[in-house]
């Protein structure tokens, strides 16, 4: 069920590039998509446990605990960070172009721009 | 050896630094980095076995280097040299060449890297690098396209990390060896990044554009290595599944013929000479196996070429057909030509046998249309009129320019030692009757047509559409196998 609606996040994120004209709204919906994607690598860690996988200072682990798998959990992070910088990025590049397009719609900016 | 390994891949994002701390020394400092990139390849080409890295634990980067590791970081790094040194007269600023060397960093660790989530971050690196290569000039254009790319490869690289977090699933693992035990589906999410990445078939249609309209240095790079990123994986992963083999070779032989139908028919030398890459990336892809050697021969003619036609003074063939260009220039021109064409002395040649040599039977036909292609489209600069005193760009056409052309030129001779026993009789009629056929018919029928393709297809929603009709048909093939 809830691997489902992750799908379905990155579906409806996937759908809102291609079918949205605004470059902003394009922009937003490839966030959607991607926090359909970060929400699969939780939903994923979480298949072993739900524990948070830190062991208590200075003593050794002494009951069985379904602690969630970190690899992914830190993977994602990077994925993250990552994202959002390359949204910056595109923002910035969208803020320039909005002077002279201030529709911001694919389809006019890339007749105007492409020969 | 290992610490040597890590001081490479380290020192090109630590220059990029340094550059913007004292940006009076750029050029030199990128110069030194590209050089010591050179030697470094120079060194893992002849390796007598593969270097293999595991940084930090089980979950950590993992590195592995061999020979055509080799052969793709050596593109990388002559390109480079050639880039910068036709960029050393011009007024670039240090942002530049911090960007310049930071991409080619980026790419170094593409290459080396064999983990899927490192591979992501240096793909994403490298994005981000071009894109603000690309904008550099900030016209409305240049922004634009970079936009573009940005994009088309941001989603791409979604899809791939899903595709990541699956084989991670099946196998506990993010190596590439874990591609063995994942279930197809996160195959072709991944495929679907890589191929769109590395701008492969309909997939890579956002290639074009991208390549022809950024300025010519950025273009030489964007052609010569960036696009190499994503095939190197895939050509990895083949290598380590050899179910995937007959789709990998599938994709080379309709890459190659796709890319070389629109060159064929391109009036705009620019454009001609993107399209050219797709249909290059092809030939890498339908023999992987010595897909590095054709990588490095190619990435060089097409630095060459890239940087030569900046500097006519026009992009239209029909125009250029009437005004005569400069006699040295085309020299260049045709030399480039003629290599990527398959003549002997030249690289192109030994690459061209080697991959024929290495096809399958049924990839035969589509592979020598494919080179017929080749030859029709570069006949187009070949025959250029030109005459000694003929219009060229002054402005770009200094030192730097011919240092560059000497080192890519050069290095393609040099690179026939690297496949010496190319030279038989047999292999050198073939592309030679190739070459003759193409010319001729280039001469009866492409030189009087004038057909223009629609560009439908490079349009930004239709990139996008075409996305998830590649993930369909990959899904598809995938479980066929």
């Amino acid at each position: 069920m809830l691997e489902a609606c992750v799908f379905a996040t990155v579906l409806f994120g996937f759908f809102g590039i291609v079918l949205k004209r605004s470059l902003v709204m394009k922009i937003v919906a490839m966030d959607v998509m991607s926090t359909g994607v970060i929400a699969y690598y939780v939903l994923i860690s979480a298949r072993s446990g739900l524990f948070t996988p830190i062991l208590p200072g200075g003593t050794e682990a002494t009951e069985q605990v379904a602690y969630a798998d970190p690899v992914p959990q830190a993977v994602i992070l990077t994925a993250i960070v990552i994202g959002f910088s390359i949204q910056a990025l595109m923002l910035v590049g969208v803020m320039k172009l909005s002077r002279n397009h201030p529709t911001l719609e694919t389809d006019v900016i890339e007749q105007s721009t492409t020969p | 050896m290992n610490t040597l390994t890590i001081a490479w891949i380290a020192l090109p994002f630590f220059m990029g630094f340094i550059i913007y701390l004292i940006p009076k020394l750029d050029r030199v400092l990128a110069m030194g980095t590209a050089l010591a990139s050179v030697a470094y390849a120079m060194w893992v080409i002849f390796l007598p076995q593969p270097i293999e890295l595991t940084l930090l634990d089980n979950f950590g980067v993992t590195l592995f280097l061999d020979s055509l590791t080799g052969y793709f970081i050596l593109t990388n790094a002559l390109v480079t040299v050639a880039v910068l040194f036709y960029c050393w007269q011009t007024d670039k600023s240090a942002f530049f060449y911090a960007q310049t060397i930071i991409l080619h960093g980026s790419v170094n660790a593409a290459f080396a890297c064999v983990d899927f989530i490192s591979l992501y971050v240096a793909l994403e690196v490298l994005s981000i690098a071009s894109f603000l290569l690309i904008a550099y000039p900030r016209s409305d254009r240049t922004i634009w396209v970079g936009l573009r790319y940005l994009f088309v490869s941001n989603v791409a690289m979604l899809f791939y990390l899903v595709g990541a977090v699956l084989v991670y699933q099946a196998s506990h693992s993010f190596s590439f060896a874990g591609v063995r035990e994942a279930p197809p589906e996160a195959l072709a999410l991944i495929f679907l990044g890589l191929l769109v990445k590395g701008g492969i078939f309909v997939s890579g249609l956002w290639l074009p554009i991208t390549h022809a309209e950024s300025d010519s240095p950025v273009s030489a790079m964007m052609s010569g290595f960036v696009v190499k990123a994503g095939v190197l994986p895939l050509v990895r992963c083949e290598l380590l599944v050899s179910e995937l083999d007959p789709i990998i070779r599938a994709f080379g032989v309709a890459t190659a013929v796709l890319g070389v139908f629109y060159a064929v028919f391109e009036k705009d030398a620019k454009r001609m000479l993107a399209f050219h890459t797709v249909s290059q990336l092809g030939f890498i892809l339908a023999a992987p196996e010595v897909g590095g050697f054709y990588a490095l021969t190619h990435g060089l003619v097409k630095a060459a070429l890239f940087l030569t036609v900046g500097t006519l003074p026009s992009r239209n063939l029909k125009e250029l057909q009437q005004m005569p260009i400069a006699t040295p220039v085309w020299i260049v021109l045709v030399a480039a030509s003629f290599s990527i064409s398959g003549f002997p002395m030249l690289s192109g040649f030994g690459a061209k046998a080697l991959t024929m040599k290495n096809l399958v039977p049924w990839q035969v036909v589509g592979m020598n249309l494919a080179a017929l292609g080749t030859a029709i489209s570069f006949a187009k600069l070949i025959f250029l009129p030109h005459q000694r005193d003929g219009a060229v760009d002054k402005d770009k056409v200094k030192t730097g320019f011919w240092w560059a052309i000497a080192v890519l030129i050069g290095g393609l001779v040099a690179a026939n030692l690297f496949y010496i026993e190319a030279y038989t009789i047999a292999n050198i009629i073939k592309p030679l009757a190739t070459i003759a056929v193409g010319w001729v018919a280039y001469f009866l029928i492409f030189r009087r047509i004038s057909v223009k393709l629609p560009r439908l297809l490079e349009q930004f929603e239709h990139l996008m559409g075409m996305m998830s009709l590649v993930l369909v048909f990959l899904f598809w093939a995938v479980f066929a196998t």
